[in-house]
């Protein structure tokens, strides 16, 4: 018969240790929490140019006198879940200051808050309305006939449907973590949105709100994201960087704009139900959406171990389009990781940056 | 003695003694107001033909009590009376048989289930869950509670009563349907425990039990993960998901239909006033637009803002 050999004169001394360890944690982080902290996000300078209804126009200040400028302005365009100021969450941690510094003369849309007032508005009024008035505002304003385009998550499905429908205004498309091809069982998002009954939940919200997205997205993984979370942080609470980056990233989470209503039954009945957007067949103010008319370049980013947006709903999109140059990046990070994490700061933003030079002179 | 007795029939029934009185208080109230002046310039009588009307209407009440006193009075009427007086304490005793029954039944239902939620599933394996007991509970609720919220209301206010009480119902049934859905996601944390635990004695016996807490608590999490993808990735709780939103649902819609009743008799605008308003501005913004686009006119003319 076989001895058990459990060490617990080992066990015990460490439990021990970890008590004093613990008891000092707590002293060090109560000095912290009760200290000045600084949680600011989206701190790199820009100002508004442009407003329509709620959503505005923020522009960021390029060194002009660099000599790496690029001609053709970016303008970025956001998902309606969360916000934008994510790509500018910590000063060391900025997909922002990486293009500024990268000679990017950078736009970014702010959707802002949805009212009760937004509740009417669709994807056809967020692409054919807002996204056209403020393309062409940027167009005008640089005297160019063409701009760069970079969507992300929704945000980059509308930029799709955008470059599809006008062509002629998009220089480069760049699609992040961008859903286009929806039927797919891999994503818990992409199976639970098949049976959801869109036209009740309208009919109960009328926008829906971004606390229950939220709380949906928190249920695709709870131990992770409502226990694991929480632990990290008792554990690393006497580190003040720590504490700091860890409540920016709770303030930009939390930060959940609701989406308009019809805008959110059109994208689950006509892109996570019927799978409209990848097949060509999608319409939007009475235009059908044809892919093969996306003939810009486009770099197509998406993440392995996205749990929101799988791979093969990204990897799709490549081989529906007209384009002849086009490129798949899939970085090995989550949905937020490629633009937060430190190690994807190095790979993530450059590439852009590169990728967009290279085309700027043609 | 046949006489004694009719002439005193509530001999026979001592429990209402309150016939002979309400029979001599009728009298005594009649000859009262018998005694009353009659004169119309007395100060009673002449203050307003209202309290003439008053009077009357005395009169008519106090000489039907007299009837009904008299009528109480009868053997056959008192010795009914008596009858059903004597089975009040056996109705009310069937009355709350019938609730101890209802509490029983949640009860036995509760005890029998509730121990087996979890049971019969394996680990990672979250397909026909026992659930039972919330559909006891729903049962209970459907065959004992829900009849009186559905009692068709009656009167000038019938609506209003009919969207409160469709509000608590629809509370109720969403209450028994989040109780499911949160025992349901409790299932892997109770699941993970149990592998955990397997976990540590299998550890134990080749001698390579965690020396850290720290290492304990990163197999643990790493199992209770593994338990809630596969649980998401399951039929049932997909189902139990989309159910608990439908409930919900319903249940805020009729709150708010309740709500604006509420709103409507103070001087504000109620939501589906507003939605109306909201609708109608969208539909002309984009007329305008559409004018604009048709006359040239940019958008970026009037909304630049540097």
């Amino acid at each position: 018969m076989s001895s058990t050999k459990i060490p617990l004169d080992l066990i015990l001394e460490k439990m021990a240790e970890d008590a004093e360890k613990a008891q000092q944690r707590v002293t060090k982080a109560s000095e912290i929490l009760q200290g000045q902290l600084n949680y600011e996000i989206a701190s790199t300078p820009y100002e508004i140019v442009y407003e329509e209804d709620r959503i505005k126009i923020k522009h960021y200040f390029r060194n002009d006198n660099a000599e790496n400028k690029l001609k053709a302005p970016l303008l970025v365009v956001y998902a309606l879940i969360n916000r934008e100021t994510m790509l500018d969450l910590q000063p060391d941690r900025s997909v922002v200051k990486t293009f500024l510094e990268g000679g990017i003369d950078l736009y970014m849309v702010d959707w802002g808050y949805p009212t009760r007032k937004d509740h009417f508005l669709t994807i056809d009024d967020h692409v054919n309305g807002y996204m056209n008035n403020i393309i062409d505002f940027i167009r005008k304003k640089h005297n160019v006939p063409k701009i760069n385009l970079m969507g992300i998550c929704m945000g980059g499905s509308f930029s799709v449907m955008y470059s599809a429908l006008h062509p002629d205004k998009i220089k480069n498309l760049i699609t992040t973590v961008t859903p286009s091809s929806f039927d797919t069982d891999r994503g818990l998002l992409h199976i639970w949105m098949k049976d959801v009954d869109v036209d009740r939940m309208i009919q109960t919200f009328g926008n829906i709100p971004g606390d229950l997205m939220n709380l949906g997205f928190l249920l695709l993984n709870p131990a992770r994201l409502m226990i694991d979370k929480y632990v990290s942080f008792m554990e690393n609470m006497d580190n003040k960087d720590f504490v700091e980056n860890f409540v920016r990233m709770e303030r930009w989470i939390f930060d959940s704009p609701d989406i308009p209503g019809e805008t959110f039954r059109q994208f689950i009945e006509d892109c996570y139900k019927r799978n409209l957007l990848i097949q060509s067949k999608m319409f939007l103010g009475g235009e059908r959406v044809d892919l093969k008319k996306l003939t810009m370049p486009l770099l197509n980013f998406f993440g392995e171990y996205d749990h929101l947006v799988p791979p093969q709903a990204c990897n799709q999109l490549s081989g529906a389009v007209g384009s002849k140059d086009v490129e798949d990046v899939c970085l090995e990070t989550g949905h937020i990781g490629i633009y937060v994490s430190s190690k994807f700061q190095k790979l993530f933003a450059p590439k852009i940056v590169q990728w967009l030079k290279e085309r700027d002179k043609v | 003695m046949a006489d004694e007795d009719k002439q005193s029939p509530l001999k026979e029934v001592p429990f209402f003694p309150f016939f002979p009185w309400m029979h001599t208080a009728a009298d005594m109230w009649l000859n009262l107001l018998k005694a009353m002046p009659s004169n119309p310039d007395t100060s009673i009588m002449t203050q307003t033909a209202v309290q003439s009307r008053f009077t009357r209407q005395l009169d008519t009440s106090l000489n039907l009590l007299k009837s009904f006193s008299r009528m109480m009075s009868e053997p056959e009427s008192a010795s009914a009376a008596a009858n059903s007086f004597n089975a009040l304490p056996e109705i009310l005793m069937k009355m709350a048989k019938s609730g101890f029954d209802a509490a029983m039944q949640i009860q036995n239902h509760l005890v029998e289930k509730a121990g087996n939620i979890g049971k019969r599933t394996e680990v990672y394996n979250f397909e026909n869950l026992d659930q039972d007991v919330f559909k006891a509970l729903s049962d209970v609720y459907e065959k004992e509670f829900r009849q009186y919220f559905k009692i068709p209301p009656l009167g000038l206010t019938r609506f209003y009563q009919e969207r409160f009480n469709e509000m608590l119902d629809k509370h109720n049934i969403f209450e028994t349907m989040l109780a499911e859905f949160f025992s349901i996601l409790y299932l892997p944390i109770e699941k993970s425990f149990k592998v955990f635990q397997e976990k540590l004695q299998q550890m134990a016996e080749e001698g390579n039990l965690p020396q850290e807490a720290k290492e304990c608590y990163a197999i643990w999490i790493k199992i209770l993960e593994g338990h809630y993808i596969s649980l998401f990735k399951s039929k049932e709780y997909t189902d139990t998901l989309h159910r608990t939103l439908n409930t919900l649902e319903d249940f805020i819609i009729v709150r708010n239909r309740m709500l604006e009743d509420f709103l409507q008799m103070l001087p504000v605008v109620t939501q589906k006033e507003m939605e109306e308003l909201y609708k109608e501005f969208h539909v002309l913004k984009k007329r305008v637009k559409e004018l604009e686009k048709q006359l040239n006119i940019s958008p970026n003319t009037l909304t630049v803002v540097k």
